[in-house]
């Protein structure tokens, strides 16, 4: 079975227990959750979860009604990559050795359009937002360079491209 | 506005909902709970059952049988945990439930304190809903909301988790029901009425249709449409395990009951039909068979409330979001008579296979021996449809499903989804106390009759008039028949070596007998109908009786063996 990544977004109730119960409509058919983000609405007391795995289309539909079903979740769709625009936070922490090579340094930093929010002695803090394959081949260009002693990554933001709010509100 | 404890707020609100009857089992955490109720004692009739497990499959049985919720109680840690087989079988069921388990104090919770278990996480699976009261003030709106939430659109389970600091505490009580919620809304009767019109023409233009019934025809109280709607346009019926006694036996156009161990007729018409009215069933395995071979020919036309049922299993060609009621009262005025004749000539020629191939033999009477086919039918006869069946899991409820008559819908009480030994006996009590003025035959194996044989205290304690009959074939039949077919006979800890029933039932003080020849059934079935209180009638079976037709799994439709 071709297996793609699927997005889901919810709305949900912010209480104990709902995160539960959707990672365990994942879990019930052994799906495994790539990325999983939770943070607060645009409407208070509402949260929005986003969840990326990697599944088929007759799947990730049939796991989607099963969410539908979950009492506090007001609102559950499923999307792909492109329905969405997708960005990642990526936080480096760079060697300051980088800055024997100040002009390379520059140059990834033009390049990368990444901010500089921390620098001592020690390391440079940088941080990138992005699609997760920006922030990943960053990520790469560092390691090579063996300046890269740690790096984070916030999981995904995202907002659908067709007013996803509005859909949200005719629900509620 | 009352200043009560938690305790009391909680059995207000099982008042304002209307709850008569509790089945529990107290215990260290839910002890203020049950001194609360010694003072509402004239107003909750309380079952104390043996096990939790009996408290949970009772409850189940007075749900299944009334159509209200079903209540328990249980203590925290091992009584709480003891329901879970049970919360899972009402899930798969479609049985609405309201269980309220005790939990240790709030401050305490996650300590690994004494008796403390996470009964949300552990359910979280296997219910609709469940919720932990941390405060006093939260229980009248929390158990309003689990009332709506067990029985509105598809019925299911709800686990309440009442933290002892919540038990102890003061709060003002005033009870609301509650307001549909978002959830709710969006799951019923959303379909558009020109889906009715094109379920309609398809119907009119079909020369084969059949209207395949599950129990969301009983939850939805449909039974008088689906009869109506069959009627009207000449549309034979069959039943899954579940839909059982929604149309009655007797009706003309029903032809019987689908699935691995129904009858040929209805099986093999879903495999020859050009379109499947599919009202309130899921397509379980059992119904389908191999699901890629399942209805070649078919159409299909699937109503059910809940939206995750859809294309879930088939692919419907039309699926309607609604509730069964509502969707067949709309679908009546379009659906036209259409001669099918031919059609219900099919279905008799199966049934005339059947009856030469399976039934003829299994009723034919053998002066030594007594099959479970006939004990069945005997009581069958003997009650004229009128009584609730309960069964257990195995051949004993394959038997029943088969070969019992229905005249009225909720009488077949099973456990279809999760197939739970032990359901038997304690739903068959919950039945009783549910409907105290029909007869409520609880028809077990050997097997599954030892898996809640405790409860037969409870049935003493609190004098329920149920009657048990147990097929005694001192083997797991099924597993054995399974054995026989599939795994070369090799009988694998399916033989059983039991008690003395007539010894077990004399010290619990139940009336009894036992039938080892044919001869002796119809008195036998006789006196235990005419007794007043329970009585258990032990019958034993030949030991190697198989249940047919049967579907193999995983096998076709065609695949049928008789």
């Amino acid at each position: 079975m071709k297996k793609t990544e699927y997005i889901v977004i919810a709305f949900v109730n912010n209480q104990v227990s709902v995160l539960n119960r959707i990672t365990s409509a994942y879990l019930k058919r052994h799906i495994n959750i790539e990325s999983l983000n939770v943070s607060e609405s645009f409407v208070k007391g509402i949260s929005t979860v986003v969840i990326s795995a990697n599944t088929s289309a007759d799947t990730i539909e049939k796991v989607v009604n099963q969410l539908g079903n979950i009492v506090d979740v007001i609102y559950v769709d499923y999307y792909l990559q492109s329905d969405l625009i997708c960005k990642e936070l990526g936080l480096y922490k760079i060697a300051s050795v980088i800055l024997d090579e100040r002009s390379y340094f520059e140059y990834i930093l033009n390049r990368s359009n990444g901010r500089i929010i921390e620098i001592n002695n020690d390391y440079i803090i940088m941080e990138k937002s992005g699609t997760r394959n920006e922030l990943e081949k960053l990520k790469e260009e560092l390691e090579k360079r063996n300046v890269l002693t740690s790096y984070s990554r916030s999981g995904i933001v995202v907002l659908h491209r067709e007013s996803i709010e509005n859909m949200f509100q005719k629900v509620s | 506005m009352k200043n009560v404890r938690g305790t009391e707020a909680l059995l207000l609100s099982l008042l304002e909902e209307g709850v008569d009857t509790i089945f529990g089992y107290p215990g260290g955490t839910i002890m203020p709970l049950y001194d609360e109720l010694f003072d509402y004692k004239d107003r909750f009739r309380h079952i104390l059952v043996r096990h939790e497990q009996g408290a949970v499959h009772a409850a189940e049985g007075y749900a299944r049988a009334t159509g209200r919720v079903g209540v328990c109680f249980a203590t925290a840690g091992p009584g709480a945990t003891n329901l879970v087989t049970g919360i899972a079988d009402a899930m798969l069921d479609s049985t609405p439930l309201v269980c309220i388990t005790a939990q240790v104090t709030l401050d305490k919770l996650g300590t690994n304190f004494f008796q403390e278990a996470d009964m949300i996480s552990i359910t979280i699976p296997v219910t609709k809903w469940s919720y932990q009261i941390t405060k006093a003030s939260e229980v009248a709106g929390v158990m309003a909301k689990a009332f709506y939430i067990a029985k509105n659109g598809r019925p299911g389970p709800v686990l309440i988790s009442f933290t002892r600091n919540a038990q102890l505490e003061m709060t003002d009580f005033a009870y609301a029901f509650h307001k549909p919620v978002r959830f709710m809304e969006r799951s019923q009767n959303l379909f558009k009425f020109s889906l009715i019109d094109k379920a309609c023409e398809m119907i009119n233009r079909s020369d084969r249709p059949l209207m395949i019934i599950g129990q969301g025809v009983i939850l939805s109280g449909a039974e008088k449409e689906v009869i109506e709607l069959a009627e009207k346009g000449h549309i034979p019926i069959a039943s899954t395990l579940m839909g059982i006694s929604a149309v009655p036996s007797s009706h003309p156009l029903f032809t019987g009951n689908l699935g691995m161990h129904g009858n040929l007729a209805p099986n093999m018409m879903t495999q020859a039909c050009d379109l499947i009215i599919a009202v309130g069933m899921r397509f379980s395995d059992r119904v389908t068979g191999d699901v890629t071979k399942y209805a070649p020919n078919a159409r299909i036309i699937h109503i059910d409330i809940d939206k995750a049922e859809l294309n879930k299993v088939v692919r419907a060609d039309l699926p309607i979001l609604g509730d069964a009621k509502t969707v067949l009262e709309q679908m009546i005025t379009g659906v036209l008579f259409k001669d099918r004749s031919d059609w219900m000539d099919f279905a008799r020629e199966k049934w005339e296979m059947e009856n030469a191939s399976v039934i003829d033999r299994l009723l034919e009477i053998k002066e030594d021996t007594v099959s479970m086919a006939q004990v069945v039918d005997e009581i069958a006869n003997a009650g004229g449809g009128d009584a609730v069946i309960v069964t257990d899991v195995g051949q004993n409820q394959m038997f029943s499903a088969r070969y019992s008559k229905f005249n009225k819908s909720r009488s077949l009480i099973t456990s279809g989804g999760l197939g739970t030994m032990g359901f038997g006996l304690p739903a068959a009590m919950g039945a009783k106390l549910g409907v105290p003025e029909r007869q409520v035959v609880a028809i077990l194996g050997d097997g599954g009759f030892q898996m809640s044989v405790q409860e037969l205290g409870t049935i003493m304690q609190s004098q329920i008039g149920v009657k048990i009959v147990i097929l005694n074939n001192s083997f797991l039949g099924m597993v054995r028949q399974w054995q026989e077919l599939f795994f070369d006979k090799r009988y694998s800890f399916t033989s059983m070596v039991n008690p003395d029933f007539l010894k077990i039932a004399e010290a619990y003080e139940i009336p009894a007998k036992r039938v080892v020849r044919h001869c002796e059934l119809k008195d036998a079935v006789r006196e235990m109908l005419e007794c007043p209180g329970p009585y258990l009638l032990e019958v034993v079976t030949e030991r190697e009786e198989n249940v047919f037709p049967m579907v193999p799994s995983g096998a076709s439709l065609d695949g049928i063996i008789y």
